[in-house]
């Protein structure tokens, strides 16, 4: 798998597409557009996508958007979708209510 | 925090097996599942599964959910439901959200059984109520018996697509398509069967263009696409549909894996995200194992055996056995496994292009492109043979894991030769009594029992129904074509339900003499 990407990489100018507005993350309406954009304006992981426009981040936890922004992103870039490095797993894998998680048994 | 010797994510049913496997060997079990019921992706399967008697082939889904699940009971494995694992780390802590609180677990093994998530692809207007998941329909229909829609179209054909159809035309629903993008079916021929016949057209080589609508679905658009997936101009047909149902595909649930530190890889003939894992599910990490769909998209039969793979792994592992009585287990699991990994769907097979079956014969093109075998491919196939009297006519075209059908006959008409993919024939010294079991037994409803001369110019037909209201004998209506269309009217003669059949009907209708290797289902006329 390849983790390194190499940032020197010309990926072209961002050319806007028909679908652009098309929802991608439904918990976080983060569209098209706005993931390719992203790309250009340079993250180019799926870690940084993450932290950038909060895709995957709602309430489903990018179960399913994960593999949609994946696939975007990989073809932004001109790779393929599994050389890319998923976006951490981090518990709570589920999205757990801050009373709770903070709430653990004695 | 409590100590458990395996702690199992998951109760479906590579879960449920690790469970049995590891405390018939005396280990303290306790198994999370998220679920308000045990049983996974079974507690919805209300078809009979494919396999061999080992695999608990012709037994439905959810029954074989609920025989696993009274083994681990009986066996003083724990279950506890409501149950989400939120967090886990390498050294085997266990997080988990039960009712509102965290509790924390500790393992002196892990079996993550989590089994997968459902894919979705996007287009205009994928966000609309009324665009589903084929699991979410499953769940409506068959856990809360309620229709997820009125007119349906499917997307995905693979056994996912194809199975949930089916379920909806049983719902009461209209299926209106299965459409994918894939030139051919990717699914088993005789499930694609069972829903041409019921009338349901395939569009292979087609995507959804757009879904309409402006609060919920109200119609869809498909088209055509070329070889490079690329839409064809002028190729765009519209349905009147309240629901679209995605069938395209799952992808293994590992995150919990990866959290652990265990080492991970993109792996498209698995699914996605799977763990590295040795031969018996053990991950980078020592002593967490993953089993089922977690670590490779299959289906449950190959689940139970990796689960009990794992379960005898853990059990040697905390020394309750020694590693020649696990290697001894272990080398049976994987002959089971390699018998189910065989055939034209395998894993190994997965993208290539078959022509022609173990045995030689052309396959089916139309079932492929259509899905159902055309009147003059038939013929060729060794189930398919012709005699005087009543006797069995067994349209299984491809080689599949699969073998109800002969030990289901107690005259040993049947037969799958040597190997369990084999294409199943008629023995020619057969003696059919007309039973009707093969054709109660047969997972893919694919056997039907034909008398193709009467005597008085008309022919009968036994067929599986599986369908209500059920049709009386004496109703009128029409013989159906493999393709769903009406060919000829069609008398039933008689409809028969009995407990070995397990809920599959045999209904007999007597047709027109011609008809005898043309009509396949019953209509029933409107009056
Ligand atoms: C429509 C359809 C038809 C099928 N037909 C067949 C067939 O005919 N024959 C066949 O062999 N296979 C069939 N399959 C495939 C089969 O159902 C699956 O391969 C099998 O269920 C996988 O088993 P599993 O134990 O790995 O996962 P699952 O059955 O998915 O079970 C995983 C369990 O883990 C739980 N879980 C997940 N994450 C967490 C968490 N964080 N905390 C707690 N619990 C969690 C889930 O609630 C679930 O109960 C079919 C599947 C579908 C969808
Ligand atoms: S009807 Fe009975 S006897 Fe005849 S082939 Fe089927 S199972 Fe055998
Ligand atoms: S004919 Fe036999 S092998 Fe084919 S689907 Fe039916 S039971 Fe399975």
């Amino acid at each position: 798998m390849n983790t390194v990407i190499d940032r020197s990489k010309d990926i072209g100018e961002f050319i806007p597409q028909p679908d652009d507005d098309m929802l991608i993350c439904r918990c976080e309406e983060i569209t098209k557009g706005e993931i390719r954009k992203a790309v250009h304006d340079g993250m180019w992981t799926l870690t940084e996508i993450r932290r950038y426009l909060r895709t995957g981040m709602g309430l489903c936890q990018g179960q399913t958007c994960s593999r949609l922004v994946k696939g975007i992103v990989a073809r932004e870039l001109g790779v393929s979708p599994a050389e890319l490095e998923p976006a951490t797993s981090r518990s709570p894998m589920r999205p757990v209510e801050m009373k709770v998680f903070g709430k653990e048994e004695a | 925090m409590k100590r458990y010797e395996v702690i199992i994510v998951g109760a479906g049913p590579s879960g449920l097996s690790a469970a049995i496997e590891a405390a018939k060997k005396g280990l303290k079990v306790v198994v999370f599942d998220e679920n308000e019921k045990p049983g996974g992706q079974l507690f919805k399967q209300i078809h009979k599964f494919f396999g061999s008697k080992e695999h608990h082939a012709k037994i439905r889904g959810f029954k074989i959910g609920e025989e696993l699940l009274q083994e681990a009971d009986a066996l003083g494995v724990e279950v506890i439901l409501n149950a989400t694992v939120v967090g886990l780390y390498s050294d085997k802590e266990v997080n988990v959200k039960i009712g509102d609180q965290i509790h924390h677990y500790k393992g002196d093994t892990v079996i993550i059984a989590t089994g997968a998530s459902e894919n979705m692809v996007t287009f205009p207007g994928w966000t609309l109520p009324g665009v589903i998941g084929a699991g979410a329909a499953q769940t409506m229909m068959n856990l809360h018996g309620i229709q997820p829609g009125k007119k349906i179209l499917m997307l995905g054909s693979g056994n996912v697509g194809l199975v949930v159809s089916f379920q909806l035309l049983q719902a009461g629903c209209e299926v209106v398509a299965i459409v994918d993008a894939l030139p051919r079916v990717g699914g088993y021929g005789v499930h694609a069967s069972k829903v041409a016949r019921c009338g349901v057209p395939f569009y292979l080589s087609h995507t959804i263009k757009a879904v309409e609508g402006k609060d919920k679905v109200t119609g869809v658009v498909i088209h055509q696409i070329d070889e490079r997936f690329m839409p064809i101009a002028g190729t765009e047909k519209h349905f009147d549909v309240d629901t679209v149902c995605m069938a395209v595909g799952l992808s293994p649930m590992s995150q919990l894996l990866k959290m652990a530190g265990c080492e991970m890889e993109d792996n498209p003939k698995r699914g996605g995200q799977v763990p590295i894992v040795n031969e018996y599910g053990e991950t980078s990490v020592s002593g967490i194992y993953a089993a089922g769909d977690v670590s490779g998209i299959e289906e449950a039969s190959s689940a139970m055996i990796e689960g009990k793979m794992a379960g005898v792994c853990v059990a040697e592992y905390l020394g309750y056995i020694e590693k020649e009585e696990r290697d001894a287990e272990l080398k049976i699991f994987e002959k089971d496994l390699d018998s189910l990994r065989q055939g034209m769907f395998a894993p190994k097979n997965r993208g290539k292009k078959i022509e022609k079956t173990d045995e030689g014969i052309d396959i089916s093109t139309n079932l492929l492109e259509k899905g159902y075998v055309a009147d003059d491919e038939i013929e060729r196939f060794p189930g398919v043979t012709h005699k005087a009297g009543v006797h069995p006519v067994i349209e299984c075209t491809q080689n599949i894991p699969c073998n109800p059908c002969q030990d289901a006959c107690p005259k040993k008409c049947i037969s799958t030769g040597d190997n369990i993919t084999y294409l199943p024939f008629v023995k020619e010294d057969a003696e059919c009594i007309n039973c009707g079991m093969c054709v109660a037994s047969c997972s893919g409803q694919a056997i039907f029992l034909v008398d193709e001369d009467c005597g008085d110019g008309t022919a009968t037909v036994t067929l599986p129904y599986e369908f209500l209201p059920l049709p009386q004998e004496g109703d009128k209506g029409y013989g159906l074509s493999r393709k769903g269309e009406k060919v000829c009217e069609a008398t039933v003669v008689s409809v028969k339900s009995v407990k070995a059949f397990d809920h599959t009907n045999l209904l007999t209708m007597r047709v027109p003499k011609e008809y005898a290797m043309k009509a396949r289902f019953f209509k029933k006329a409107e009056v």
